[in-house]
């Protein structure tokens, strides 16, 4: 038996996720004087978007673009402020009563904090098409993944899907000399019809806008094969994916490739703030469930704060004001300063964030990703990946009983695998509305509950001697 | 308001004892309603180990273990469904000699009283069903007729059957009150009214509650008892396990999961429908699972979980008619091992209504066992 003590500490602000959002929050916590930790699964901190800023494994980090260097700021900022940064540590629980437990080098460990604020960020829309569980399908995300934390690239990939991230990789790609097999664009026609609508004159069109623009004309300029307005989309192949179907121009396509990088957008990672039980919301607008925050991101826990792309896709520059004005709530709350000087301090982030909600709109619609793409209609499409169910399974769960997420994942297990829900969860929201001809908002989503992730037996078990323990357990009644 | 809705027997409940119940009263040609304040299977009847579970029973339960466990043998064909049930023996594990002697006066107890279900195992016997039990455990005691289910299937089998037969299950309907007018029950929610002739309540953790209202007070209590289950591991367990003396309780699925569970429990609050887990407690089953079972070092947790029960002081049931009422009968506290009675439940409640008794003896789990006697 180990006699080592539980390390046990409490902080006045506990960050989960330093990406944008969270290194923001920790600056601003820390320079009023609070005790601050920050935990972060990844070796270093940034995010998705400024991951490996400061240690890329390129020569050339620059070719990731101005957007992605910009990070070092940041990351300069957060390494001076004095938050404590527990790096590469995998937070498994999230309690409402300000308890964390997260994994440090396969050992559980137990931390407190008064405030809290989740910054988590965001994960990769499942892309639920015939194929896309097939062996050689990944998502774009992941092939930035590898490009920024190890510096591996694949050749002669499909890249299909839509939005910022999915053309910016594959410049990126182009820049470093990486053969890119075909470009196939889902954003349907209506779409651009739909952003025009949201009415952003050329003249305010932000610099952001004209930065995508220009990834687009860089991938056609290299001479990539760029399909438009692609649907009806098929990852081919039995046991590994071989090529590629959709119809694109009112004709029918077939490419042949053993790579297929499918990306449809980002959501809120709600593992933790379900598992929280916080209140959440259906967003029309972003087709994605959100937390209930009020404009300082405080959930429906006062004490929980939820910023950045955990609460809603804002993007690292929304990101990184939400993270400060959330800090000053919570400074606030702490008493470190009064709400005079939240206020004040607020103020010109506030404004920031009201003029980006414009473009944020042009966003969400012109990316805005197909229903067919997000509701799959074939039977035998797979939804859970985890425990291989697909919308066949999930019609008979369906006509069993199973009419709300909960009682379909009980009666299908669709849902219950390592994943805890996350590469299916929206799907079978939006599938269980068609099904019961309701708005997804009545629907809902699954019940979470904690570890977040996979937690071996033995740390659990190693936990028990570790902690404290009020009551001992004595023999029940068995079951 | 909307209209009255009548039956012959209102069930108050839709885990698997209300299932049960109204499956065997509608088999009978008997009009009968179930009310269900969330879904059906929603709460403990959906979310339990599964432990379909003879072996250890308390002697007061033995007759009604035996006998639904004769019924889980056939289930699947009677309710036209899958259950789920698997018949894989389970055993308990003596862990020392003290738990050698326990069990050797259990065996005494058993065979007086007539019954040979439970059979001891000397260590080489444990080994050759269990090959991955740890050195140190001495021998068991099996259960041959013993097994799992899955408990969301089972529970929805017998809502399903009986609506087949003509049940009425309404879902999203908290009784709020139960009166008695003239020869009948009338029970409102907060949209609804029931009226019925009988009335049976089946309300698990909230049983104590619809008692009050009907007449009858119990001390219940109610508790959260926390599971959890790992990632596919390679087959290494048929057998359900359990520990004669420790909080142990596993069983390997034919996927390869396999669920911890010991009776270990967490923070319940009813009123809100809210488990929350103690992970001290919980960890300690991991621990356990371990000690006995090597081979677990290797399994990953997926998920952990709670449900609500309810508990009678003696871990015992009530179960039989009202102390105080007529027409009105009871069937929840299963103090987490309910889930196999379900199927002898639901036909005992079914002789009670439709005949007036029951061929089991209830005295034991009358409602009113614990009332202060008159002085
Ligand atoms: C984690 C856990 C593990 C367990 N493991 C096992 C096991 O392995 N083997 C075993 O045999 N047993 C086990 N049990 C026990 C078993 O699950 C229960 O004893 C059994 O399911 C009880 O069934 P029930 O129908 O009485 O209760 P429930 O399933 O709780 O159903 C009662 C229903 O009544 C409803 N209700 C309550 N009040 C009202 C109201 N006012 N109006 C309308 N509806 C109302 C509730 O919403 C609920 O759905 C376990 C229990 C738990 C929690």
């Amino acid at each position: 038996m180990s006699t080592e003590p539980l390390k046990q500490d409490s902080y006045d602000i506990a960050i989960i996720g330093a990406g944008p959002a969270g290194m923001s929050a920790a600056v601003t916590a820390c320079a009023a004087g609070a005790s601050v930790v920050v935990l972060d699964d990844k070796p270093h901190a940034g995010g998705q978007i400024y991951r490996g800023v400061d240690h890329s494994p390129l020569e050339t980090p620059d070719t990731l673009g101005e957007d992605y260097i910009k990070g070092q700021a940041l990351t300069k900022a957060f390494a001076q402020s004095g938050a404590e940064h527990l790096r590469g540590v995998n937070v498994w629980h999230v309690g409402d009563n300000g308890e964390v437990l997260l994994s440090e080098q396969g050992k559980t460990r137990r931390l407190t904090a008064t405030q809290l604020i989740i910054a988590n960020g965001a994960m990769e829309r499942p892309f639920p098409i015939p194929g896309w569980h097939l062996p050689g399908v990944m998502s774009a995300g992941s092939a930035q993944v590898m490009l920024k934390s190890d510096g591996l690239v694949i050749d002669d990939a499909v890249f299909v899907g839509t939005g910022p991230l999915l053309y910016l990789i594959v410049a990126q790609y182009i820049r470093l000399g990486v053969p890119v097999k075909a470009v196939v664009d889902t954003t349907p026609k209506e779409n651009y019809l739909n952003a025009a609508k949201v009415g952003l004159g050329v003249a305010r069109m932000p610099k952001m806008l004209l930065k995508g623009l220009g990834l687009l004309r860089e991938i056609r300029r290299a001479g990539v094969p760029f399909y438009r307005c692609a649907e009806a989309l098929e990852v081919l192949g039995d046991e590994q994916a071989t090529g590629i179907r959709f119809s694109a121009g009112g004709q029918h396509h077939e490419i042949e490739a053993s790579r297929v990088f499918l990306h449809q957008g980002v959501i809120p990672n709600l593992n933790i703030t379900r598992a929280l039980g916080l209140e959440h919301h259906w967003c029309e607008q972003q087709l994605c469930w959100k937390p209930n925050l009020n404009v300082w991101g405080r959930s429906s826990l006062a004490h929980v704060a939820v910023v950045g792309d955990a609460s809603g896709i804002v993007g690292a520059d929304g990101a990184h004001i939400m993270g400060r004005i959330a800090a000053l709530m919570q400074l606030e709350s702490l008493g470190f300063i009064d709400k005079d000087q939240r206020n004040e301090q607020a103020r010109a982030g506030f404004a920031q964030l009201a003029s980006m909600q414009r473009f944020r709109a042009f966003i969400d619609a012109l990316y805005r990703p197909m229903d067919a793409h997000r509701i799959p209609q074939q039977d035998a499409t797979v939804v859970c990946r985890c425990e291989e169910r697909s919308v066949a399974d999930l019609k008979a769960g369906f006509a069993l009983g199973g009419k709300l997420p909960d009682q379909l994942k009980s009666q299908t297990r669709c849902g219950m695998g390592p994943c805890q829900g996350r590469m299916c969860g929206h799907t079978v929201s939006e599938l269980l509305g068609q099904w019961n001809e309701q708005p997804v908002s009545e629907i809902g989503y699954y019940r979470l509950r904690s570890p977040m992730r996979l937690l071996a037996l033995e740390e659990l078990g190693a936990f028990s001697e570790l902690a404290p323990s009020h009551a001992n357990a004595k023999p029940e009644v068995q079951s | 308001m909307s209209q009255l809705k009548t039956s012959d027997v209102l069930i108050i409940g839709g885990g698997i004892q209300g299932a049960s119940a109204a499956y065997h009263l509608a088999q009978r040609g008997v009009c009968v309603a179930v009310v269900e304040k969330d879904t059906v299977s929603r709460h403990a009847s959906g979310v339990n180990a599964g432990g379909v579970r003879l072996l250890g029973r308390h002697v007061a339960e033995v007759e009604l273990s035996l006998e639904s466990m004769r019924r889980w043998h056939q289930l699947d064909d009677e309710l036209d469904a899958d259950t789920g049930f698997r018949a894989r023996s389970l055993i308990n594990i003596a862990a020392d000699e003290k738990d050698l002697e326990t069990l050797a006066q259990r065996e005494v107890q058993m065979h007086q009283l007539g019954y040979f279900h439970e059979v001891r195992l000397d260590q080489p016997e444990l080994r050759e069903r269990l090959p991955f039990v740890a050195p140190h455990c001495v021998g068991g005691v099996v259960s041959e007729s013993d097994g799992y289910a899955i408990p969301f299937h089972a529970t929805q089998a017998f809502c399903h059957a009986a609506k087949r037969l003509g049940a009425q299950f309404y879902e999203g309907q908290q009784v709020e009150q139960i009166r008695r007018v003239g020869d009948s029950w009338l029970v409102t929610t907060a949209t609804e009214r029931f009226q019925a002739e009988h009335l049976i309540n089946c309300a698990g953790a909230w049983g104590d509650l619809v008692s009050v209202m009907m007449g009858d007070n119990v001390p219940m209590s109610y508790s959260a008892p926390m599971l959890m289950i790992t990632t596919r591991m390679p087959h290494f367990a048929t057998p359900v396990v359990g520990a004669v003396s420790r909080p142990l309780s596993f069983k390997q699925f034919e996927n390869g999961t396999v669920l911890i569970g010991g009776g270990a429990k967490g923070f319940a609050d009813r009123t809100a429908n809210r488990t929350r887990l103690d992970y001290k407690l919980i960890a300690n089953g991991a621990k356990n699972a371990i000690d006995f079972f090597p081979i677990m070092r290797t399994a990953s947790v997926n998920r952990m979980w709670s449900g609500l029960e309810g508990y009678m002081p003696d871990n015992l049931p009530v179960l039989g008619k009202s102390a105080r009422a007529e027409k009105a009968y009871h069937a929840f506290a299963f103090s987490a091992h309910g889930f196999q009675l379900g199927p002898v439940v639901g036909e005992v409640l079914a002789d009670l209504v439709t005949t007036g008794e029951t061929r089991f003896d209830l005295e034991p789990l009358r409602v009113n066992r614990y009332e202060r006697k008159v002085l």
